[in-house]
């Protein structure tokens, strides 16, 4: 059993993998109906199906595929022209084929899927030129061989040979086998005579004949012993042929695609490769990580000589970690191809079904794409091309009255851009109109008049994503429920991608999509506001730019600011997670413009930190959904930073009041009444433990509370976590870690503490220094040394001692 | 060391209808608030002094943030703050536990460890009748000497309640 599931799995994979390729031969077939390598490759197709399945004993997938094979033989023969009508039936038929195959991946059997309609279709096809119908019988022969032999091995209803009896049965065989290999003698001379008559593909003649013949002669012995002796040792032999087959069907494609290129490949479990790209997600971390650290030696021990071999070890970890990531996202790469393939049959189907003649032109299939977008994308495009055909293109008697040409043109490109990729559809159709737009939707209730008044054209087109929104008249069975566009959009905001919308009335429309390389690790833009962190993916920003708050206007309650053309409507970050403010609003603030689908907005930031390669990691199953973030990172001095998700955070920008412009209040310090000496307290920091006890004996006799701290950032943290509210810190200015002066323009950045005393206590006396010490924020310069009493007094005096 | 050997071979002396591995609950004790609670040993993954973690917008105040466990995001939920009590500064004693039940963990924090505790299945009562059984948190009470353990429900904590 285990053996059977292999080979079908095997059949599927492979089956599924020519179905592929099949489709756009046939749209290919139909305008050159006489390229004999493509129709050979089609019929092989066919051929494979159709010998597996009846090994495996679909014997409803069997009888379709041979009714197909018979059709497709006499084009190959020459004996059928496909014109647009047999192709219609053997586009059918393939339509069937597939469905059987999904049905047989699903449920493991080939049942409930009624294929007769299409047998009687193709039969008629193959027999309408009823002339020749020697090959008719013969062909038909394989049939019976191939039912029979795996018959012992499970139920022998459905076969018309059933009621035979085993002698009479092996005799049939033995006759059909004997017609069969001398039909296909004749057909493989024919074929070498053939190939070598088309004068078209000389360069093709020695491949050409080549894996046809091999595929050709090598089934038909192994069938032979396959009835007689026990019908176990079937299972085993039998799966061999196809499989040669197959081998042979898929080198010969690529043999006419890139000439001598052969590929050597393996098939690899995508889980595999998702493990192998989180074990990179963790090494570039650790890169990261130790870039910080690299940063921070060098700082410390600057001009040692161990930095640089230091140096040198990083950038090569650094740069082989990051190759190696390429490198394996490459691994992960397909080719839009696969996606765009399904395209040419798509919109065959559909301008014979809107009576309109459409062109696909498609242009840059080989650029690749992240297996996970490859999957994502190609809803997204479907829809935007039925709706390309539907509402873009004319009919031709319209598009003749406008002067253009008969046949429209769709156009489908791919192009990367930096880390993106581009993947742009164009039509020259009728292109959208911004007013229509606009009175339908009023009209439908989705927008006010008064914001169609306020939008620019380009908005305009963004209506058509909207849902429920549509422009055709009618429900058609193409288009027009108003759910496509929308499934676009929200599908390509998954992916963090952008959408572009060009048109011009009567010349056409162009829809770009702009969507990162890969998911899993990005270059995100830092942000800072107050306190914490956030990560911005940068395949959704746009710009940033620095601007003083005034020119932040406020119209209806919401922020909003003057971009060159464009009014920018703004949200603080603050805002929407709702962060605590303890530092103090600046004079200039940045704005982060995000970009998303087709609508942008501007983010309020305090500080840009800059940009940076993050892995996205889960928030887990507990904090699964939190609206506005997309998941975590680890930054390289290990803490964690949020990654903001940048469709949700629109939406919630919409329902957010603005609170840019009014300053906090709530930093008003509780004055709390002091009715003895120890109420009042004062912070000493300072690294020698000498100087510290020297400032406690000081000021002892005051009577007054101290705290000490060894360094500034020990100082810092002291006052963060609030436990004390200080009247003064006395700060020393040589300290390791933090100095006294970025303690004070640390503190000074606090919204309660700016008005708290910072004393200065150094022996750096020189004036430069005193200046340095002011412009931190320092209200008092002590040079050591000093006397008890001076200190006393100044403390007293800074702390405004009143007992 | 030589009394732990010493004690698992009077364990394995013992009587082996009482002292049976299946019967014994091995616990780990800690204290949040003024009350002494406990979970079981297998569903710690491990216990960590506090470490920095990054707060997360739209959650409830007991949860934290989350914090990095060697290259893991986890949640970090205070469980003074889950249980109702005023929120307390770190001390030295406080520790994160790091949780697992299946796929999901999460930190919790609690004021400080006590020991970790061998109990019989026997001396473990049902969680009081107030509480409806699916709901509770609370998994049974154990009993031990003179003192009464609240086993709480791993599962039961690591699932979301907002």
């Amino acid at each position: 059993m285990d053996e059977f599931q292999e080979i079908l799995q095997d059949f599927l994979i492979e089956s599924f993998e020519l179905l592929e390729q099949l489709d756009q031969d046939l749209v290919e077939l139909e305008s050159t109906p006489e390229d004999l390598e493509l129709l050979n490759r089609i019929f092989r197709v066919a051929h494979t199906v159709k010998g597996a399945s009846s090994f495996l004993n679909f014997d409803v997938l069997t009888h379709l595929t041979h009714h197909m094979e018979d059709v497709l033989n006499k084009a190959r023969h020459g004996e059928l022209i496909l014109d647009a009508d047999i192709m219609d039936v053997v586009l059918e038929s393939i339509d069937l084929m597939k469905s059987l195959l999904v049905t047989i991946r699903d449920t493991g059997v080939d049942q409930g899927i009624d294929v007769a309609e299409c047998v009687v279709k193709l039969d008629k096809v193959s027999g309408g030129d009823g002339e020749v119908e020697s090959p008719e019988v013969v062909e038909a022969a394989p049939e019976p061989v191939a039912e029979v032999a795996p018959e012992p091995e499970a139920e022998e209803e459905e076969i018309d040979y059933a009621s035979l009896s085993d002698d009479d049965i092996e005799a049939e065989i033995a006759r059909l086998l004997d017609g069969k290999q001398a039909e296909d003698k004749a057909r493989r001379e024919a074929k070498i005579a053939a190939g070598e008559s088309v004068p078209g593909l000389p360069d093709q003649e020695p491949a050409t004949p080549e894996p046809e013949a091999a595929p050709e002669s090598k089934p038909e012995p192994t069938p032979e012993p396959t009835p007689a002796p026990a019908p176990v040792a079937a299972a085993p032999v039998a799966p061999t042929p196809p499989k040669k087959e197959e081998k042979a069907a898929s080198n010969a494609a690529p043999a006419k695609r890139a000439a001598t290129a052969v590929e050597q490949t393996i098939r690899v479990d995508v889980k595999r490769l998702d493990h192998l790209m989180n074990l990179i997600g963790e090494l570039v971390l650790g890169k990261n990580r130790l870039i910080k650290i690299n940063d921070d030696v060098e700082e410390r021990y600057e001009g040692e000589e161990f930095l640089e071999e230091l140096n040198q070890v990083v950038s090569i970890v650094s740069l082989v970690t990051t190759d190696l990531q390429i490198a394996v996202m490459k691994t992960r790469m397909l080719p839009i191809g696969k996606v765009f393939n399904k395209f040419p049959r798509m919109i065959r189907d559909l301008s014979r079904e809107l009576n309109k003649k459409i062109e696909l032109e498609i242009s840059g299939e080989e650029t690749e794409l992240d297996k996970s977008i490859v999957e994502e994308i190609g809803d997204p495009l479907v829809h935007i091309i039925r709706n390309s055909c539907d509402h873009g293109v004319e009919t031709p008697d319209i598009r003749t009255a406008g002067g253009k040409p008969e046949t429209g043109i769709i156009g489908l490109k791919a192009y990367n851009e930096g880390n993106h990729i581009v993947i742009q559809i164009t039509d020259d159709g009728k292109g959208l109109d911004a007013d229509m737009l606009r009175s339908k939707s009023i009209e439908k209730g989705l927008i006010t008049e008064k914001e169609a008044d306020a939008m620019s054209d380009k908005e305009a087109f963004g209506l058509i994503f909207k849902p429920g929104f549509s422009t055709a008249a009618q429900v058609t069975n193409v288009s027009g429920r108003g759910v496509g566009m929308d499934v676009v959009k929200t599908n390509i905001e998954k992916l963090n991608g952008i959408i572009d919308i060009e048109s011009e009335i009567g010349k056409g429309t162009t829809m770009k999509l702009k969507i990162p390389l890969t998911l899993a690790i990005i270059q995100a833009l830092l942000v800072g506001v107050q306190e914490e962190y956030y990560a911005i993916p940068l395949a959704s920003v746009l710009e940033t730019v620095r601007i003083s708050t005034d020119e932040i206007y406020s119209v209806e309650n919401r922020s909003v600011m003057r971009l060159r053309e464009e009014v920018l409507s703004l949200v603080h970050i603050g805002d929407i997670f709702e962060v605590e403010r303890v530092f103090d609003g600046n004079e200039h603030t940045y704005v982060v413009v995000i970009g998303l689908a087709e609508s942008k907005i501007g983010l309020i930031v305090d500080s840009l930190v800059g940009q940076e390669e993050i892995v996205i990691k889960s928030l887990g199953e507990y904090l699964k959904g939190i609206e506005g973030i997309a998941g975590a990172t680890i930054r390289g001095d290990g803490g964690v930073t949020l990654i903001v998700d940048v469709a949700a955070l629109m939406q919630m920008a919409k329902s957010v009041k603005s609170t840019v412009v009014q300053e906090s209040a709530s930093a008003a310090l509780e004055a709390t009444q002091k009715t003895q000496p120890s109420d009042y307290k004062v912070m000493v920091v300072d690294d020698s433990k000498t100087d510290r006890t020297i400032i406690r004996t000081s000021l002892a006799p005051l009577g007054i509370t101290l705290v000490e701290a060894v360094d500034g950032q020990e100082a810092l943290n002291v006052l963060k976590q609030g436990d004390h509210n200080f009247d003064a810190m006395l700060i020393d200015i040589e300290m390791p870690r933090m100095d006294g002066y970025s303690l004070a323009t640390e503190i000074k950045k606090y919204n309660k503490y700016k008005n708290l005393p910072l004393i200065a206590v150094t022996s750096r006396s020189g004036k430069s220094d005193r200046m340095r010490g002011v412009e931190a924020g320092m209200v008092e310069y002590i040079t050591k040394p000093y006397s008890p009493d001076y200190l006393l007094n100044v403390v007293k005096r800074n702390i405004k001692f009143a007992l | 060391m030589s009394e732990k050997l010493q004690q698992i071979i009077n364990n394995q002396q013992g009587d082996p209808a009482t002292e049976h591995l299946e019967d014994v609950v091995q616990l780990v004790g800690f204290i949040v608030g003024n009350e002494e609670y406990s979970i079981p040993i297998l569903s710690i993954q491990e216990i960590i002094k506090p470490i920095e973690c990054t707060r997360v917008p739209q959650t409830p105040p007991y949860v934290l943030g989350v914090f990095n466990l060697r290259g893991s995001v986890i949640p970090l939920i205070d469980l003074r703050l889950k249980f109702g009590l005023p929120a307390q500064k770190d001390s030295d004693d406080t520790r994160f536990i790091v949780m697992r039940h299946e796929d999901d963990v999460a930190g919790f924090v609690i004021d400080r460890l006590t020991e970790a505790i061998r109990l019989n299945q026997r001396d473990i009562g049902p969680a009081p009748e107030t509480e409806l059984q699916d709901e509770s948190i609370i998994e049974g009470v154990g009993k031990q000497n003179d003192r009464i353990l609240t086993i709480l429900k791993v599962n039961k904590l690591l699932e979301r309640d907002f």
